[in-house]
């Protein structure tokens, strides 16, 4: 009886078990889930997918975004030259030919010639063919309706010409058939070659990586990029953050209070503003190099007048936005160590500075962490305050990387916009930062094990 | 080494909370500083370190005056209430630390064996691996002992080191700190509010209220004779019962509520009419003594090897007894107990003991 019952029990509590394990999705729930969801994907992913996508086309300008036609043009002609298209197919290709047919016939109505004209051309040319233009002149003058003026006989003419150049189609065949028609000596493989050449519009490739891969500007994009963001966490967000945290923590309160908030304005001022106070600061006439020139020291425009100087006025003025953050952040986590951890120090006889590298420092590694993996990543995406201010210059020596994709994609000076390119760029970013992401992310369970956080974010 | 405070005054935002105290510790004495929360024990032991500067008087270290040093200067080991050991060390990188930010700094073999020693005096060799978090209340209570005993410091000062540590744990650690003291012979300052802990551990005990220090002398001393009404309230548990009255004629004491008892032997001599308070502990009325209290018991709270009374010997008047477990008597019985006159307390109308 009593084992029967064990059994009984046994199983219940399995069955029970099962239920609570196996979580139950009502309906209900996903469809109200649902726009969350949708929303989620749409604001998350699609950026990073989109870019993934534009990443392996050739999009610009010139392609625009929607399908594309297919052209040849004189332009395409050289660039096909200097690729290995012979004088000769070229020529062919680029020949002018005149048809008596139809289409010509109806072009020439519309464009207004006299239609007795017309008659008379349809009926003794239909279906010739000229090689020379002005041996189809000719014939026309010699028309009962030809008009009198050489300029109105030319243009009727022209009527009755036709190139493959400047035609556009709408597919390849059509192209293809064409061009077999104009110039029946060139090979169908060039044909297919040209076709191939002529679409305009978007196609995928990987050229955009393989060009990253290959120039020479690739590298000092990655210097660039490297030391603006070594030097700005180093010296500003972390460096400053942390000394200025630390000195405030020694300094009496209200002291404090009013400096945490001077140095919330960078952070709080809009950019703009923050941009043209460091022009005003930096530039010719600014405060900075006047205050110079009263020393006697060089004087010129700071921010854009030498490679130096531009570095420092950029690594200066994003600095400062980030010193407020790292300063925060330490502050928070210096008040969170004990008071009496830092008495004991005292007597047990460790000066300011052993109380700071051998108590207080060690204790800051989680912020520390915290401040350059989260600094790192957006100083790696940022390029406003370099584009509002040095622009890259001079020259092109503080170009980082963001700030390149930037202009290639969406705003640069000859007008073809570079999306593809663009976003190849940019999706070299956001690897680089989910690459960064997870060693930060495993330093951070490391930093877990070793001390328990301070601040819980 | 002794140690002395002369006219020590330490004032917050310009309010004094201490002001003119003085305080002798002789060289080897364990002296605990007793009092209510509030009172400035943790100020004044600060203020010895060195973590708060002395508003006014001396603070001497045998014959040096500490007072203007900061308190990296004055070789002082302190363990504070909360053990602030260092999270982020090792037990054995803690206790060393003290010695690593000495100049000149004494070689690693030099601090090892120091460390050493000292962990072997207070039995945590086996921990010096740990961090502070992998330890329990009494083991982090020990390292923090080790830390402050490490440089061999003049005077040991201990903010409330029990505080934090279950009762069994307060026990055992009462007689190791002890000990410990003893064995090096340290000069020591002991902070507690718990009188148990002061009187089980010190020497001497000081027991202050309001920044003052009321009264000084060996734990008996004070219990049998505090100074004031404030002492004998503070010690005993359970506390001592206070009757109001006054002096009546062939010396007796006549409380407020129309009972008599007779005035302490030494106490006849006091003129009748004189307002007068009397302080019975708890031991002195129970079963034998000089004069007898009726009563009724109104409350019985067995403490296992004792029992607790309350005895309402009038409406108002409960009179508290402490005895050998009984069960002879319940709440609600009539008693007629004896009070043993002559150990009772009498205090004037300005809490002054007579
Ligand atoms: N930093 C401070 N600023 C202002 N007043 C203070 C400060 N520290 C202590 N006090 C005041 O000084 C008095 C004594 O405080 P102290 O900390 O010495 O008390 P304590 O005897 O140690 O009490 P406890 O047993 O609760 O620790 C208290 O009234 C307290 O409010
Ligand atoms: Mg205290």
């Amino acid at each position: 009886m009593s084992s029967s019952a064990d059994l009984n029990t046994g199983v219940a509590r399995k069955s029970r078990r099962s239920d609570r394990r196996r979580p139950r999705i009502s309906g209900l729930g996903l469809a109200l889930l649902a726009p969350a969801l949708f929303l989620l994907t749409l604001f998350f992913f699609a950026p990073v997918v989109l870019t993934g996508i534009f990443a392996f086309t050739d999009l610009s300008t010139s392609t625009g975004i929607g399908r594309g036609q297919y052209v040849v043009t004189p332009n395409l002609l050289r660039q096909l030259g200097d690729q290995g298209l012979t004088e000769d197919d070229a020529t062919a290709i680029a020949s002018v030919s005149i048809t008596i047919d139809e289409a010509g016939i109806a072009r020439a109505t519309e464009g207004g010639v006299d239609p007795d004209f017309l008659s008379e051309i349809a009926d003794r040319f239909a279906g010739e063919s000229f090689d020379d233009p002005r041996a189809f002149s000719r014939e026309l003058r010699g028309l009962p309706n030809a008009p009198r003026r050489p300029r109105e006989l030319t243009q009727t003419a022209e009527y009755f010409e036709t190139s493959v150049l400047n035609t556009r189609f709408d597919n390849p065949e059509a192209l293809t058939a064409q061009l077999a028609d104009v110039a029946p000596d060139v090979s169908s493989d060039t044909i297919a070659w040209i076709v191939d050449r002529s679409y305009t519009g978007a196609r995928f490739t990987t050229a955009n990586f393989e060009r990253l891969a290959t120039q020479k500007e690739t590298l000092r994009l990655i210097g660039n990029t490297a030391l603006y963001v070594a030097a700005t966490l180093g010296l500003f967000n972390v460096g400053l953050g942390l000394f200025l945290a630390i000195v405030l923590f020694y300094t009496p309160k209200p002291v404090t209070s009013f400096y945490s908030t001077l140095w919330l304005l960078p952070r709080i001022t809009p950019l703009v503003l923050y941009a043209i106070m460091w022009k005003w600061f930096t530039w010719e006439d600014g405060f900075l190099p006047i205050v110079a020139e009263q020393f006697g020291l060089p004087s010129f425009n700071y921010m854009k007048g030498s490679v130096v100087t531009a570095w420092m006025t950029m690594i200066s003025l994003n600095g400062f936005i980030g010193a407020s953050f790292g300063l925060i952040l330490f502050s928070g986590a210096l008040r969170a160590i004990p008071m009496q951890q830092l008495w004991a120090s005292e007597v047990d006889g460790a000066n300011r500075w052993q109380q700071v590298r051998r108590i207080i420092l060690p204790q800051m590694r989680w912020p520390i962490l915290f401040v350059t993996s989260y600094q790192t990543l957006s100083l790696l995406s940022s390029y406003e305050q370099i584009w509002l201010t040095t622009n890259g210059g001079p020259g092109r020596t503080t170009t980082v990387w963001a700030l390149e994709a930037f202009t290639t994609a969406l705003s640069n000076y000859t007008g073809n916009l570079q999306y593809g390119l663009g976003a190849a760029m940019a999706l070299v970013l956001v690897v680089v930062g989910l690459v960064l992401s997870i060693i930060y992310l495993r330093l951070f369970k490391f930093g877990e094990l070793v001390s328990r956080p301070k601040i819980e974010l | 080494m002794r140690l002395q405070l002369q006219n020590f005054t330490k004032c917050f935002d310009g309010t004094p909370v201490i002001e003119g105290l003085d305080l002798t510790v002789e060289d080897g004495e364990m002296l605990a500083l007793l009092g209510p929360s509030g009172c400035g024990k943790s100020t004044t032991l600060f203020s010895i370190c060195g973590i708060y500067r002395a508003d006014g008087g001396r603070i001497m270290f045998g014959d040096r005056d500490v007072s203007d040093l900061p308190s990296q200067k004055r070789n002082v080991g302190v363990v504070f209430q909360n053990y602030a050991l260092y999270p982020h060390l090792t037990v054995e990188e803690n206790i060393a630390f003290p010695l690593t930010v000495q100049k000149p700094r004494p070689s690693k073999s030099e601090i090892a064996r120091e460390v050493r020693a000292i962990a072997e005096l207070i039995h945590i060799e086996n921990l010096l691996e740990r961090r502070p978090a992998q330890l329990s209340g009494g083991q982090q209570q020990r390292v923090a002992l080790a830390r402050a005993l490490v440089r061999k410091p003049d005077v040991l000062l201990l903010d409330e080191p029990l505080a934090n540590l279950d009762a069994k744990l307060r026990l055992e650690m009462r007689s190791e700190i002890r000990r410990i003291q003893l064995e090096t012979g340290i000069t020591a300052i002991l902070v507690t509010h718990d009188q148990v802990e002061a009187m089980s551990m010190c020497d001497r005990v000081a027991i202050m209220d309001k920044g003052e220090i009321l009264q000084i002398a060996s734990p008996t001393e004070m219990y049998r004779n505090p100074v004031n009404k404030f002492v004998a309230g503070f010690l005993g548990n359970p506390p001592i019962t206070f009757l109001e009255g006054h002096t009546a004629t062939e010396g007796r004491f006549a409380m407020d509520q129309g009972l008599f008892l007779p005035l302490p032997s030494r106490l006849r001599d006091l003129p009748a009419g004189q307002r007068i308070s009397l302080g019975l502990r708890p031991e002195h009325f129970g079963s034998t003594g000089t004069a007898q209290a009726s009563g009724r018991i109104v409350f019985v709270e067995p403490q296992g090897r004792e029992m607790l009374f309350d005895v309402e010997a009038a409406p108002g008047v409960v009179l508290r007894s402490v005895q050998p477990v009984r069960d002879d008597v319940g709440v609600g019985d009539e008693v007629t107990w004896g009070v043993d006159v002559d150990r009772m307390l009498a205090f004037d109308m300005d809490g002054q003991t007579l």
